[in-house]
């Protein structure tokens, strides 16, 4: 029982959490900046340049504005981070790390998941500026958005599995990936394609990115929920979502692509395949321009729903 | 230098304020940032929207009495340490503008300037060489 706790709790502080993901979710925001700027033919920042923002940041004061909630407004940050760490404790990566099943199963990482997105807007609303606000109520109607499709993914890659090895639906994401890698990566299954396709347009409106990045919009909402942050809490902010760009790619590559070799060779496929999901969301940055939040929202109402039914009902149908 | 500082030095975000200026600086500030030509973010610059962000701030334009009161207040919004830079004539000496009755400048009245970048409007290698003296300055202070 004790030696279980410390297994958790090193898994959410140094691997896969905590310092292991610190380190890569830096090192792709690193990659993207300077993916973004080649493509538009510039030199760009170093590939450490996150490293050295957070560092700075770490050196400068904390305001807090007159009008914001004090503790909220410093504890959100807090929030963020810690959630996306045990987020990492609970994704299995092949061959490398399975989480204690006192964790929970697929359906808890998906709450998981959410959290960022709502200390964002509790962020937003703390601070108690009108760009705030703004903020947090795109990131609202985004969010419930894109939450119904993930869950559609969800289910229907539960069900597959759970009927493929006979038991019903199957949340655990350890026993997922067990599954792939017995029966090859659910990526290949065509009845599953609809519903990668979905988790693919997820991924961008999770991590903010453009074409989606309408809560943060830096050039009409100054950031938004992040415009009152200074120093220490802004680093947070930003260290929380480097995490959560490796959190969400590494839950694409559990569902659909775990497949790769053991030891130190599988941690070097899981960051490889990261980097390949962060680069084609590179392209994508520097080749659109931003949504309206109405169109995003119709956007993923229409096809990631679309695509998520799809995939279930090509499931339920083979059961 | 401590192991701060050093990585400051890497990461100056920029912030600017038009303080009644009539663009020609502007244009050459946005220039410098924005073409492929003299990318300033191999530098670790990055321009921010918010001043809460900023660690360099860059000053346009001759202060006008209307802003002035408003360029203070966004003054004080950029936690410390900072660095200003006073971007062309202007904010230097009130340039073609000077000895208006609706001036309020010079700059240095006011706030510290630390490093003053000449020119109507200067060019922009001149405001990276400005911003490379700034950010020695910057880095010596975080
Ligand atoms: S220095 Fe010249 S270009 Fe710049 S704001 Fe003043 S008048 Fe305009």
């Amino acid at each position: 029982m004790i030696g279980e706790f410390f297994r958790i709790l090193f898994a959410v502080l140094v691997f896969p959490g905590g310092l292991f993901a610190i380190a890569l979710g830096l090192l792709l925001k690193g990659v993207e900046r300077r993916l973004v700027a080649r493509l538009q033919r510039r030199i760009g920042a170093p590939l450490l340049q996150p490293f050295y923002d957070l560092v700075k940041l770490m050196g400068k004061i904390t305001f807090v504005p007159d009008l914001a909630d004090t503790n909220v407004f410093l504890m959100t940050p807090l929030i963020g981070v810690a959630s996306m760490s045990l987020a990492m404790a609970m994704l299995p990566i092949a061959g490398v790390y399975a989480p204690s099943p006192m964790l929970g199963d697929l359906l808890v990482l998906f709450y998981v998941i959410s959290l960022p997105a709502l200390s964002l807007m509790l962020a937003g609303s703390a601070s108690g500026s009108p760009f705030g606000a703004i903020g947090f109520s795109r990131e609202m109607a985004l969010m419930l958005a894109y939450e119904g499709p993930i869950l559609l993914v969800i289910v229907s890659v539960a069900l597959h599995v759970g009927a493929a090895s006979g038991r019903g639906p199957m949340f655990s994401l350890a026993e997922i990936v067990q599954y792939q890698i017995r029966h090859g990566p659910l990526i290949l299954d065509w009845r599953m394609v609809p519903a990668a396709l979905a988790y693919a347009a997820f991924i961008p409106a999770n991590l903010g990115m453009p074409p989606f990045d309408i809560a943060e919009a830096e050039t009409e909402l100054l950031e938004g929920p992040l415009l009152e942050y200074t120093g220490a809490s802004l680093g947070l902010l930003k260290l929380a979502s480097a995490i959560k760009t490796v959190a969400i790619a590494g839950l694409g590559v559990a569902l659909f692509f775990p497949n790769g070799p053991g030891g130190v060779l599988g941690v070097v496929a899981f960051a490889a395949k990261c980097l390949v999901i962060v680069g084609c969301l590179s392209v994508l940055k520097a080749a659109v321009g931003r949504m309206r939040i109405d169109q995003a929202v119709v956007f993923y109402l229409r096809w990631p729903v679309l695509f998520g039914v799809l995939s279930l009902a090509m499931v339920a149908i083979h059961v | 230098m401590n192991f701060i500082s050093k990585a400051a030095k890497k990461s100056p975000w920029i912030y600017r304020i038009n303080a009644g200026s009539c663009n020609g600086c502007d244009v050459e500030l946005a220039t410098t940032a924005c073409i492929p030509r003299y990318d300033i973010e191999r530098l670790g610059c990055q321009y921010c929207g918010s001043p809460r962000h900023a660690d360099i701030i860059l000053i346009t334009g001759p202060i006008t009495v209307g802003v002035k009161d408003k360029l203070l207040r966004v003054y004080e919004q950029v936690p410390d340490p900072k660095v200003t830079v006073a971007v062309g004539i202007c904010p230097i000496s009130g340039g073609v503008f000077r000895e208006s009755y609706a001036i309020a400048g010079p700059l240095d009245q006011f706030v510290p300037v630390d490093v003053n970048i000449a020119g109507c409007p200067p060019r922009p290698q001149a405001i990276i060489e400005g911003l490379a003296m700034a950010i020695d300055i910057w880095a010596s202070r975080a």
